[in-house]
């Protein structure tokens, strides 16, 4: 069965409103619902250009609209995400609120499907604790009659918008990686070697990118765990949502001996950061049995990292250029 | 030696970049730029026949495929609209795009536009995004950068005398992000080491920020030029990509950088880059990338390229200008960066570059260049179709 | 047949990957398939290929930068020229096309790929809508196209009966393409008794979640001719896009899928086979009176994305399957059509003719 690996993005956006959607999402927080002239035509939601010509519309046009409006397409939504506005089953539809000539996308709270209807008549139901955003109007309900929220919203115009999205991805992991990552767990290396030009690729690379070929268990070759240094970083970590790291770190460049193959950005161990040089002799260090799991660093293996091996350095001045 | 039509540059435009463009929606900063090359251009909205959009991973905003909701904010609603995406080499392959258009006789009009708006996410997140975000692109070019000191023998102040040249060019720029009129190579020298060998002070900034060229077919430069309006003609451009990793690959001289230079040169007539071109604007995000790409890209010998630097050749006022806007590292909206190489190099041969304008200059080289020193787009513009004949 | 503009561009081969609910390969291994495959049913090596270009997407994906993996597929080394949209492949076909009009190079390879299974659609979906007025609530395509499938409803522009055959028809025809997820013999009545998905949708009339990806190898006049026997010629190929926000749009016509037919010249003559990007069953009638199609053009024989839809892919797919059918001598000419956005907001139209 194919192992399944998590990951999810997910990170807090914030977004610039500029005067038009500003004053639309404040007036929203006010329980009001504007429009913006555009030629003959009152759109809602305002843009800030014409869609049809993309020529500039301005703040000094927006007008008031609705509250109430006439539904003119709607759908049933049975089965709700965690992105939907309600969590119990609602219709998104279009509304035209009086006095605008487009349509509104936005959800109405209805009983059940059959109180739908193209037709219908709708309000917003104001939501308390409003903060300029397009879910102030919690959702429309059926009729004429607005249902007003406690609470005067923000009291600055409202220029910014939060946002964030939170997506799970579940992406198989190949057999090749998987045969890769057993390797390290086992305290080695795989490496798979392709069969016409004789390069070498490490990390479960199933393909070979200079013969375009797929690599396979008959491919397969164990790599030393000794090396030498070919380059490195010493990185300042940078702050920011989601940044783990503290101190500064090295990463080096590890060339394995007797093999043309280089491995990037590798943990360097029990070397202070203004002792790590080019040509220093290392060896691969693998987790213990009480350690493994938890192990950090730029793969998810069991190698801790790479321990100089004591030996003198190596003295080639064109390893520098080994970067791959 | 073009088989195809001539394509001319008639309207430039960029925003202000900075590191918050608060003051504006993300269809208002775009707009912004192509608004000011209409203007320059002297065309509205209605008469651009084809939109071509360019910009990093979507990540960096959270908006996906934003061609869509860009479509009527870039005038493009009934027309075609066009999204392009190559990593940081983006900019120039979306002009690249936009100029294939007029150069195959689709369209006579193309609006090229490049963006983006980084305040609204973190770049740091968009670029590492999850396993291995702390390295983040300093971290993972840091070891190019090393490598190009050691195998050249450059001393260790060219990668500062890059970082202050650019800046003081920023000065000269009104669009520019940074705007560091302090700046000195002592200062860059005692700024924090962010990725060693590579300081604060030697690598770009994060950006908002947006530009916009129009491109006309031959009747349309022609007219720009008899109305007082000098186009810049592109007399060749070039893509080129490799893998980004395999035993062997060497990412400070990569065969695809020197591969796409031979080729932009062969169409221009180019033989002698370094003499028959006036200045270059190059993607330079970190300051050594200035000495590797002049000679990845044939202008100065291998291992030579720092001497160029620490000669002032590429200065402002120099022999070889090179990022005289001040380059990506003054401002760096990633997926306009690019397409701001290619517009400031048509500035320079359409004599619009204002304060930072090297005189007399009619043959410009732009590039971009993307992930691990593997994406290159470049292209040639000059003040006239076949500058260097056959 | 009318002489041939010597420059023009012809596809001259092709390969599909299996469509797969779950595919345990990287997209990169699926690319790295489809390309042999392409290049080989062209006759050529990549060594030959002068140009490449990828559709595929990022929050597909799951990863910023995902593309670049993925050029690992294309045998770029020698370094090629080669570029990317974030974009369905059919639009990269566009730029590939595009680029050997330019008459100085030959062959060029397109590509779309990517695996929708490894997240839910309807999440990932709202983050290409509006950022302020849609993204913020939830609203996936399903949704959005829901009120466009009302709209039509309520104009009598379609029944859900005939849109339940629509299902019924393609699900059918897919039984003969090897390449198709969802095939079988379905039972209208059933599918009519099934509870709404998203109403007025039911589970029928939504594309299946598909992991694929495809490759076209396309050439110019004289090498198309002297690599194939049977060119099948690009005649015609345009994209417009319409106006972003669903509800100050007109649902009940494709106005940019007639603009770009028109341009693209499909109305000078008839087709006989039309690959649509009609993902959802309430789409097919709409594209197909704003492509001006006869009764007598075969809708989606392939089964269409109805039956596999491997998002970034589906719409090189129809360009694919609309070349297959003239090469199969099912048409002497045919068209393809690629969708993006909300309520089919962007389309592309691929006109195609077989040698006489």
């Amino acid at each position: 069965m194919t192992q399944v690996t998590e990951s999810t993005i997910s990170f807090p956006y914030k977004r610039s409103l500029g005067p038009v959607i500003g004053a639309f999402l404040t007036g929203l927080a006010q329980q009001r619902i504007l429009g913006i002239r555009c030629g003959e035509r009152v759109l809602c939601p305002p843009l800030e250009w014409d869609p049809e010509t993309g020529v500039d519309l301005v703040p000094e046009d927006l007008v008031e609209v609705g509250p109430a409006g006439t539904v003119t397409s709607w759908n049933w939504v049975s089965a709700p995400t965690e992105q939907h506005p309600l969590h119990h089953p609602f219709a998104f539809a279009l509304i035209r609120l009086d006095g605008a000539d487009t349509t509104l996308v936005h959800v109405v709270d209805a009983e059940s499907i059959d109180a739908m209807a193209t037709g219908m008549r709708v309000a917003p139901r104001w939501k308390e604790g409003r903060t300029g955003h397009i879910t102030d109007i919690s959702a429309f309900v059926p009729g004429e009659q607005s249902v007003a929220a406690a609470g005067a919203g923000p009291e600055e115009p409202v220029t910014m918008m939060d946002y964030n999205a939170s997506i799970t991805y579940r992406t198989p992991i190949t057999e090749n990686t998987e045969r890769a990552e057993r390797a390290t767990e086992d305290g080695w290396f795989l490496g798979l070697r392709c069969p016409i030009c004789g390069r070498t690729y490490t990390g479960g690379k199933g393909y070979c990118p200079i013969d375009t070929i797929e690599l396979k268990v008959t491919d397969e070759v164990e790599l030393p765990q000794t090396g030498v240094v070919t380059n490195y970083t010493i990185i300042t970590p940078i702050q920011y949502p989601g940044q783990t790291e503290t101190d500064p770190f090295a990463r080096v460049h590890v060339l394995l001996d007797g093999f043309d193959v280089v491995m990037g950005y590798q943990v360097l161990i029990e070397v202070p950061n203004d002792e790590v040089r080019i040509g220093l002799r290392v060896s691969a260090v693998w987790a213990s049995e009480g350690e493994k799991g938890a192990v950090s660093g730029w793969t998810d293996s069991n190698l801790v990292g790479w321990i100089p091996t004591g030996e003198p350095d190596v003295d080639d001045p064109t390893l520098v250029n080994r970067i791959n | 030696m073009m088989a195809h039509q001539p394509c001319a540059i008639v309207g430039i435009g960029q925003t202000h970049h900075k590191s918050r463009r608060w003051d504006v929606s993300l269809g208002g900063l775009v707009r912004e730029a192509a608004s000011r090359a209409l203007e320059d251009a002297h065309m509205d909205w209605v008469d651009i026949d084809a939109v071509v959009l360019g910009k990093a991973p979507d990540l960096f905003e959270g908006i996906m495929k934003p061609e869509l909701y860009l479509t009527d904010a870039l005038g493009a609603a009934g027309k075609p609209m066009f999204r392009v995406h190559t990593a940081g080499s983006v900019g120039g392959a979306t002009g690249i795009v936009a100029s294939h258009l007029i150069e195959s006789g689709r369209h006579p009009r193309v609006l090229a536009l490049g963006y983006q708006k980084q305040s609204e996410g973190n770049a740091q997140f968009a670029l590492g995004s999850g396993k291995g975000a702390s390295l983040g692109a300093g971290g993972a070019f840091a070891p190019y950068m090393r490598s190009y000191i050691y195998r050249s023998g450059a001393p260790a102040d060219v990668g500062p005398m890059v970082a202050v040249k650019d800046r003081q060019n920023a000065l000269k720029n009104p669009y520019a992000h940074l705007r560091l009129a302090d700046i000195s190579v002592e200062s860059v020298k005692a700024s924090p080491m962010m990725w060693d060998p590579v300081r604060y002070l030697e690598s770009c900034p994060s950006s908002d920020g947006a530009c916009a060229v129009v491109f006309t077919d031959e009747a349309g430069g022609r007219d720009a030029a008899k109305a007082g309006r000098a186009p810049a003609w592109v007399i060749g451009s070039a893509v080129r990509s490799e893998p980004s990793q395999f035993p062997g690959r060497d990412p400070v001289r990569p065969v695809a950088a020197l591969d796409c230079a031979t080729d932009v040169y062969a169409q221009a007539g180019i033989t002698n880059p370094r003499e028959q071109v006036d200045c270059a604007e190059l993607y330079v995000p970190f300051s050594w990338y200035e000495p590797m790409w002049l000679e990845a890209h044939h202008i100065a010998a291998q291992h030579e390229g720092w001497k160029m630097v620490e000669s002032g050749q590429t200065a402002l006022g120099g022999s070889f200008p090179v990022n005289m806007s001040g380059g990506v590292l003054s401002s760096n909206p990633i997926g306009a960066s690019g397409l701001l190489r290619f517009a400031e190099a048509a500035m320079q041969v359409r004599s619009t570059a204002g304060e930072h304008q090297v005189d007399g200059a009619s043959v410009a080289v732009a590039q971009a260049y993307g992930a691990s020193a593997q994406y290159f787009a470049m292209w040639v513009v000059a003040n006239r179709l076949d500058p260097f004949g056959e | 047949m009318a002489i041939r503009n010597q420059d023009d561009i012809a596809i001259i081969g092709w390969d599909v990957s299996p469509m797969e609910r779950h595919t345990a390969k990287t997209e990169t291994q699926m690319l790295l398939e489809v390309v042999t495959g392409a290049v080989g049913d062209a006759g050529i090596t990549r060594a030959e290929v002068d140009f490449t270009c990828a559709g595929s997407c990022d929050y597909v994906a799951g990863q910023a930068f995902s593309f670049v993996q993925n050029t690992d597929a294309i045998g770029a080394w020698p370094p090629k020229r080669d570029s990317h949209v974030e974009m369905d492949g059919a639009w990269a076909l566009y730029e590939a096309w595009v680029r050997l009009l330019l008459g100085d190079i030959d062959v060029a390879v397109a590509m779309g790929s990517g695996r929708s299974s490894t997240a839910d659609p309807a999440l990932i979906y709202p983050m290409e809508m509006d950022p302020f007025y849609l993204a913020p609530l939830g609203a996936d395509h399903v949704s959005l196209a829901a009120l466009q499938a009302r709209a039509l409803l309520d104009r009598g522009l379609v029944t859900e009966r005939q849109m339940a055959e629509i299902a019924v028809r393609t699900r059918r025809d897919a039984l003969g393409n090897p390449y198709a997820q969802i095939r079988g013999e379905f039972d209208i009545d059933d599918l009519l008794g099934a509870d709404y998905v998203t109403a007025p949708l039911r589970r029928h009339d939504l594309p299946p979640i598909t992991d694929g990806a495809c490759a076209i190898v396309i050439a110019r006049g004289d090498r198309a001719r002297q690599l194939s026997e049977n060119p099948i010629w690009i005649t015609g190929f345009a994209h417009v896009s319409e106006l972003h926000y669903p509800g100050m749009r007109d649902l009940c016509t494709s106005h940019a899928t007639r603009t770009a037919a028109k341009a693209a010249g499909l109305d000078e003559s008839p087709v006989q086979v039309a690959e649509l990007q009609a993902s959802f069953t309430h789409e097919e009638p709409l594209l197909v009176q704003a492509l001006g199609l006869g009764p007598d053009a075969a809708v989606n024989p392939s089964g269409g994305p109805l039956a596999a839809n491997p998002i970034m892919a589906t719409g090189l797919i129809r360009v694919i399957e609309a070349a297959r059918a003239i090469r199969e001598g099912r048409a002497r000419r045919s068209v393809g059509h690629a969708s993006s956005g909300p309520c089919l907001q962007q389309n592309l139209v691929c006109v195609l003719e077989g040698n006489e």
